[in-house]
């Protein structure tokens, strides 16, 4: 399971967000992309000592300031039902013959380039096998 | 950094770079070692008291922090009373 996949279904629930300078975030999710950046809606702010408190309607954190993300343990579960509906659907058909061991793999099956690039792709994907 | 992948749904001990020690299951990684420890728990060490261990729930580690992530063998954790270690607490290396 990849830490941003469970960021994305955290989405709309509430967390804690460290920063490097030891700041912390409490909000609820509204948004995330690639590179952690965020957005939090109904925050307290904390400075790093503790001592200090600041409410903020929203805010956005930029990814690479962050130490670590809390998230409430349910989250781990709605991952597993979101991959499990993902995966079922667009995949369903052609994909078992084609694609080598076809272990997990690109999870976005839909997207790669179809059957014409079936050997190459499977090259590309061999790569993923071996983590 | 493949080679985490042995460890997932194993306990490890991730030591991240402002010194503390935190335990857990990990539940998966990605290509910069951001980590996902689920049911995870800090250990504050002390040189005058016990061991104190901090319920910490569901975390997200960006792997920026992380200077060590290694297996505990859990049957020789638990053999170990952790209110009896007295060590010092690892230094903060993220400031300097």
């Amino acid at each position: 399971m990849l830490p941003l996949s469970l960021l994305n279904t955290a989405q709309g629930h509430p967390m804690l967000v460290e920063l490097k300078n030891g700041e912390t975030f409490n909000g609820h999710l509204v948004n995330c992309d690639n590179w952690m950046n965020l957005t939090l809606r109904e925050v307290i702010q904390t400075s790093p000592e503790g001592d200090r408190f600041w409410r903020l309607p929203e805010c956005y954190i930029r990814g690479n300031t962050i130490k670590y993300l809390r998230v409430p343990d349910e989250i781990m579960e709605m991952v597993k039902e979101d991959t499990l509906r993902q995966r079922p659907g667009p995949s369903s058909g052609n994909r078992g013959r084609g694609s080598r061991g076809g272990n997990t793999g690109g999870s976005r099956a839909g997207s790669s380039s179809g059957r014409g690039g079936g050997s190459g792709g499977g090259g590309g994907r061999g790569k993923s096998k071996n983590r | 950094m493949t080679d985490l992948q042995k460890y997932v749904d194993l306990t490890v001990e991730v030591i991240t770079s402002d010194g503390r020690v935190i335990v857990g299951t990990l539940k998966g990684f990605d290509q910069t070692t951001n980590v996902i420890l689920a049911g995870c728990h800090e250990r504050i060490f002390s040189e005058t008291e016990g061991v104190e261990r901090v319920p910490l729930g569901l975390y997200i580690i960006r792997g920026d922090n992380i200077c060590l992530i290694g297996e505990l063998d859990q049957e020789r954790d638990a053999s170990i009373d952790l209110t009896e270690i007295r060590a010092a607490p690892i230094t903060d290396i993220s400031r300097r």
